[in-house]
């Protein structure tokens, strides 16, 4: 590692040269990108949400993917309001500040995408309503209450109503999406999700589901994962700091790089694997999930934090239900 | 300490092996059971590996000694001299190919790379992992374990924690009070200071060395490791070579024989 002027140390892979190459500044990305994936349990500071039954947590969230795909607009973007304003009340600000920024980015970005392709490209012929100029009948008239289909129209692109409805649709569906699986993992540690869902599954044991096995792969899953991205990582900052003139090689040898990395990774991967299941037996597991207790301490759960969430989703929901006949 | 304080390496002359009642597992390993204060025994232990022609490659060649109970032991040596493959066995990960082992129950490894180890994604649970196989047990008795567990090795505030917020030397001891919560008798610890910074790795250390004072003659711990200056926490430590036991006996008298040998060394470049 480098060290600065001021004693630090500095991050001495973005000081190497870049020659300019894709295949350098993609192995570079890849090292410099964070080793901790997005949505991690915060543990402090304790909120009222961390204090909420996992259970009715996965009832919101499933709650969340339901009803901005059903609703009307202005409950769709109400709830965008609310999961952001939430998010700014629970998260720390650095966190729900590059959150936002990013979902926002994402869904910016489908919404006017969508909002533009979805009728970009208009038919010449409709099948309900055929031009005058092939049943030489006159126009229709406008609509007298100023209705238009077109809502905004920039050179050959044209926002329609359609594509509003598309495109806010699909926006606001991935921001309260992301965002409500962001909250609820930032509040609810992976042991306390996977009881409730253990909780939810259970009756399905009655007719054979393997609930303990899909539970654990569940834990062992969320528990590697990590190792992957660290694995990745390393990997990759390896082939960096070996400092390849990627000019001299060929799109051949260059490719044999990258097969030589996933290689490697997956290489690592396994021995990872191995050695973890090893470990496993060396603390006293079987093989069978059935047999092996795994201990949940779900946290205290607050009974005025559970009532008041149950209440705000039926409110929620009876809002959206409404909406559709006072908002058509 | 320990009563004898060196002894050479060539057994079965190097010390006498009192009441010993040697049997076979069904798992092929030996075991041979003592009724005085001992943890960890061996006895003659050899193991080899073969390669792809056939060829048997040895990798620990007639290993004996003994650790008494409620003592911190170090296994030392250079690097592929079998440490790891001898912890191993004691552990019951690998069979040896002929010998005797005697270890203590309930035993635990922890292993040298604290990724591998721990298992859950939230210290708490991981910590509680071990203890699954005990059917026996309610929640309340295994939380306090846990905590107990936590305590020891000065992780308590963080039982909630993500794991991979943790330091390396922050999971090492969380893998250490998994193996500590099980209330095993003897810790087989396998280099763990390796991916440690010099901080973590006097933490842990005294982490292991705190805990065998505590629990005064109920906990042995048997930790391989090449750093010379762990020796001191150490009550006694046993050197190996080639698969060999060249030394054991107590840590003082094993690190003067390593300085020697340093020594030695240096003299021969230097001439």
């Amino acid at each position: 590692a480098t060290v600065d002027g001021d004693g630090k140390t500095g991050n001495w892979v973005n000081r190497l040269p870049i020659p300019g190459l894709g295949a350098e500044n993609v192995f570079r990305l890849i090292s410099s990108a964070t080793g901790s994936p997005i949505g991690q349990f915060i543990s402090s500071p304790v909120t009222f949400l961390h204090s909420v039954d996992p259970r009715i947590k996965l009832v919101w969230l499933l709650t969340l993917v339901v009803l901005p795909a059903r609703a009307n607009l202005v409950v769709r973007l109400g709830l965008v309001l609310c999961t952001a304003l939430l998010s700014i009340l629970v998260l720390p600000r650095q966190v729900w500040i590059d959150q936002l920024a990013r979902v926002s980015l994402l869904s910016g970005i489908l919404f006017i995408t969508l909002g533009l392709g979805s009728d970009g490209a208009p038919p010449m012929l409709q099948s309900r309503t055929p031009p005058s100029s092939i049943t030489s009948l006159p126009n229709l008239p406008m609509s007298l209450s100023g209705y238009s289909y077109m809502l905004l129209k920039l050179g050959p692109l044209q926002f329609t109503r359609k594509g509003l409805s598309v495109g806010s649709t699909a926006a606001c569906l991935t921001f309260i999406i992301f965002q409500s699986a962001s909250i609820c993992l930032a509040t609810t540690t992976p042991e306390q999700l996977a009881l409730a869902l253990r909780w939810f599954l259970f009756p399905l044991t009655y007719i054979g589901v393997p609930v303990s096995e899909i539970i654990l792969t569940l834990l062992l899953s969320l528990r590697f994962i990590n190792l992957v991205f660290d694995e990745v990582r390393s990997v990759s900052l390896g082939i960096v700091s070996r400092r390849v003139n990627w000019q001299q090689l060929t799109v051949l040898e260059t490719l044999d790089i990258f097969a030589s990395f996933i290689r490697r990774i997956f290489k690592n991967i396994f021995r990872h694997a191995e050695q973890i299941s090893q470990a496993m037996i060396v603390r006293g597991f079987r093989g069978e999930s059935s047999s092996h207790k795994i201990y949940f301490f779900s946290g205290s759960s607050n009974k005025f934090a559970d009532f008041a969430s149950v209440l705000c989703l039926i409110g929620v929901i009876s809002t959206a239900l409404l909406s559709e006949y006072f908002l058509v | 300490m320990n009563g004898h304080c060196l002894f050479a390496a060539s057994p079965p002359r190097l010390f006498p092996l009192r009441s010993i009642s040697s049997s076979v597992s069904p798992s092929g390993s030996y075991r041979i059971k003592f009724s005085d204060n001992v943890a960890v025994e061996c006895r003659n232990l050899c193991f080899s590996v073969s390669t792809r022609q056939g060829i048997s490659v040895p990798i620990l060649r007639d290993c004996s000694f003994r650790i008494p109970s409620g003592q911190l032991w170090m296994i030392l040596g250079p690097n592929g001299c079998g440490k790891s493959t001898l912890l191993k066995i004691l552990a019951g990960v690998v069979n040896p190919s002929s010998g005797t082992v005697f270890v203590e129950k309930p035993k635990n490894f922890v292993f040298q790379n604290p990724d591998h180890q721990v298992v859950m994604p939230t210290v708490e649970a991981d910590v509680a992992f071990g203890l699954g196989k005990y059917h026996d047990m309610n929640q309340e008795e295994v939380k306090s374990r846990v905590i107990k567990a936590l305590e020891a090795v000065g992780m308590r505030d963080y039982m909630q924690r993500p794991i991979q917020t943790l330091s390396g030397g922050q999971k090492q001891r969380i893998a250490i009070a998994g193996a500590l919560a099980e209330a095993c008798k003897v810790l087989l610890l396998d280099e763990l200071t390796t991916f440690l910074d010099e901080s973590d790795q006097m933490g842990v250390i005294k982490a292991v060395k705190d805990l065998i004072n505590a629990k005064k003659g109920d906990v042995t711990a048997l930790w391989v490791t090449h750093r010379l200056e762990e020796l001191k926490y150490a009550d006694g430590a046993v050197y190996m070579e080639n698969g060999r036991v060249v030394r054991h006996g107590d840590a003082a008298t094993i690190s003067d024989f390593i300085k020697a040998k340093q020594s030695s060394y240096i003299d021969q470049i230097g001439s």
